[in-house]
């Protein structure tokens, strides 16, 4: 399935208007990220603090525009990681410095499904995607 | 007859919703709701006795006092213990556990051998795997299967170099309880000590320690109705004498000089500092309204709940469950090439509490060889639609996240 667009991501999570609408979203949603190889969930690439494993890859090719892969073991977490990246996909280090993704996270409308116990995960994997 | 729709009237919080659904609370294993005579019970001793205990004479200190040494009564009756005295207030069940960890440091030596159950939760594990590495002794654990049995060659594992033996009374993880009398039985024959955690055992199963004879037993008050951050660490006196305090301070010495400290005498020498005076209060306002209601009548129904879970799942291809069919007040599964957040979350989305994870015991979690489980754990206020909700509601959730 072809990566959708920031902007369909945006607006299929907020016309979400319960939890449960959200969730559903983001099981339809995982099914947009690629899998990574088993070679490829190596623990260089694991984000600590999750509840559930994510690996995330960032490839720079020698261009100025990097390319990121991730995947996780459970689909609600690959739902929010194809919403994440949408943000940064197809932009150039330069582009992704300047961009402030914490007020960016805002527009995706992921409510709950950030301010629980996933922050932390979340928090690092904005980190590690902001190139800086 | 026991009613749980009337006793659910006692918790205000459960006549809330959870998002746009009706709240289905079933992660009473790490923590219940509290009842409303224990939340009045704490802002009463507020509005009517604070003061700080065991010191200064006036009219607020000496009933601050005398409530909260009542509540210490009321707890040493709810668990029948043999003296005045032998209840020493803790945070919870891990400072008491740790409290002995400690306060036994003096008494072992580098030969001793210190067994634990392998279906200890971390609490009853980390503490004693550290004592080890403080005192040279061997960490020893005692296998038992996931239904709760002894395996083979149990015995082997007492021998005159045991110091403590260290059990739960019910698995936090899979429920299953444990045959602590056997346990206390055989440490007795080879004079070791024995601590039973109570934690998950208090607010179902009526205790007594006279009748255990164990030396320690430990729980926690916020998984029997009461507050957080108030535990018991009861003792028998001897056991108590023998421990070193692991916290020294105010409150808990009789004399000071610079050059030496006379400690106090029991329950106060293992109790430095002022104590968590209202937690104390609301968990003896706990202790009475379980003992309020027909203990036996609300462990048949909480186990019923269990099993109806467990009847509605079990014929599920792909769903493991681990806990017993009976006798279980919790139901605890995994389901194959689904993610336990997963399930968690769908099911949180339709406001149904329930716990995903390892449960803070990795080693069983090894054992059963899964990363975690999912647990729904019933209380005397759940019902019987609540259990068939979760068990049904979870099925729609394997449904939606199995398709692909």
């Amino acid at each position: 399935m072809e990566s959708p667009s920031l902007s369909s991501i945006q607006a299929q999570l907020q016309a979400c208007h319960s939890k449960e609408d959200t969730f559903r979203t983001l099981v339809t949603l995982s099914k947009t990220l690629p899998r990574l190889s088993n070679d490829e969930k190596a623990d260089e690439h694991k984000i600590k603090g999750c509840e559930s494993a994510v690996w995330l890859i960032i490839e720079h090719n020698h261009t100025d525009f990097p390319q990121f892969k991730a995947d996780s073991d459970a689909k609600l977490m690959r739902g929010v990681l194809a919403a994440i990246l949408s943000l940064v996909n197809g932009k150039s280090t330069t582009e992704i410095q300047a961009m402030d993704l914490s007020s960016l996270m805002s527009s995706l409308n992921l409510g709950s499904y950030l301010t629980s116990s996933r922050t932390n995960g979340v928090l690092a994997i904005l980190d590690k995607i902001s190139c800086r | 007859m026991f009613d749980p729709y009337s006793i659910r009237q006692e918790f205000p919080i459960l006549q809330q919703p959870a998002y746009e659904h009706e709240l289905t609370y079933l992660d009473n294993a790490a923590t219940t709701q509290k009842p409303s005579r224990v939340l009045e019970r704490i802002l009463g001793y507020y509005q009517t006795a604070n003061a700080n205990v065991h010191r200064g004479a006036h009219f607020l200190s000496d009933r601050a006092t005398s409530q909260f040494e009542q509540a210490r009564q009321t707890v040493e009756r709810f668990i029948h213990a043999p003296e005045n005295g032998q209840v020493i207030w803790t945070k919870g069940t891990t400072e008491a556990i740790n409290t002995v960890a400690y306060g036994i440091e003096h008494l072992i030596d580098p030969d001793d051998e210190i067994l634990i159950s392998s279906l200890e939760h971390h609490a009853n594990l980390v503490p004693w795997q550290q004592l080890s590495f403080r005192t040279g002794a061997r960490l020893r654990i005692i296998p038992f299967t996931s239904d709760g049995k002894w395996q083979a060659e149990y015995a082997n594992y007492f021998s005159d170099r045991t110091k403590i033996v260290a059990c739960t009374q019910v698995s936090n993880a899979i429920g299953v309880q444990l045959p602590i009398k056997e346990v206390i039985q055989h440490a007795k024959n080879v004079g070791a000590m024995t601590l039973i955690d109570g934690a998950q055992a208090i607010a179902h199963y009526p205790v007594s320690v006279s009748e255990l004879d164990c030396d320690f037993y430990v729980f926690s008050g916020h998984k029997m109705y009461g507050p957080t951050g108030i535990g018991v660490l009861y003792g028998k006196t001897d056991a108590l004498e023998s421990l070193l305090p692991c916290q020294t301070g105010g409150e808990m010495v009789l004399h000071v000089t610079y050059q030496a400290t006379e400690f106090n005498i029991l329950p106060y020498r293992l109790e430095a500092g002022t104590p968590n005076i209202e937690g104390a209060l609301g968990l003896a306002a706990a202790c009475d309204f379980l003992q309020q209601h027909d203990q036996e009548a609300v462990l048949k129904w909480e186990q019923s709940l269990a099993e109806k879970a467990y009847s509605i799942l079990e014929n599920t291809t792909d769903i493991e469950i681990f806990s017993p069919k009976k006798h279980s007040t919790l139901i605890s599964l995994s389901v194959k090439n689904t993610h336990i957040m997963d399930l968690n979350g769908y099911l949180d989305s339709k406001g149904i509490a329930v716990r995903g994870g390892s449960h803070c015991a990795h080693p069983l979690m090894a054992q059963l060889g899964v990363s975690g489980t999912l647990r729904a754990s019933f209380a005397c206020y759940n019902t019987m639609e609540e259990a068939e909700h979760f068990a049904n509601t979870l099925l729609e959730a394997i449904e939606l996240l199995q398709e692909d």
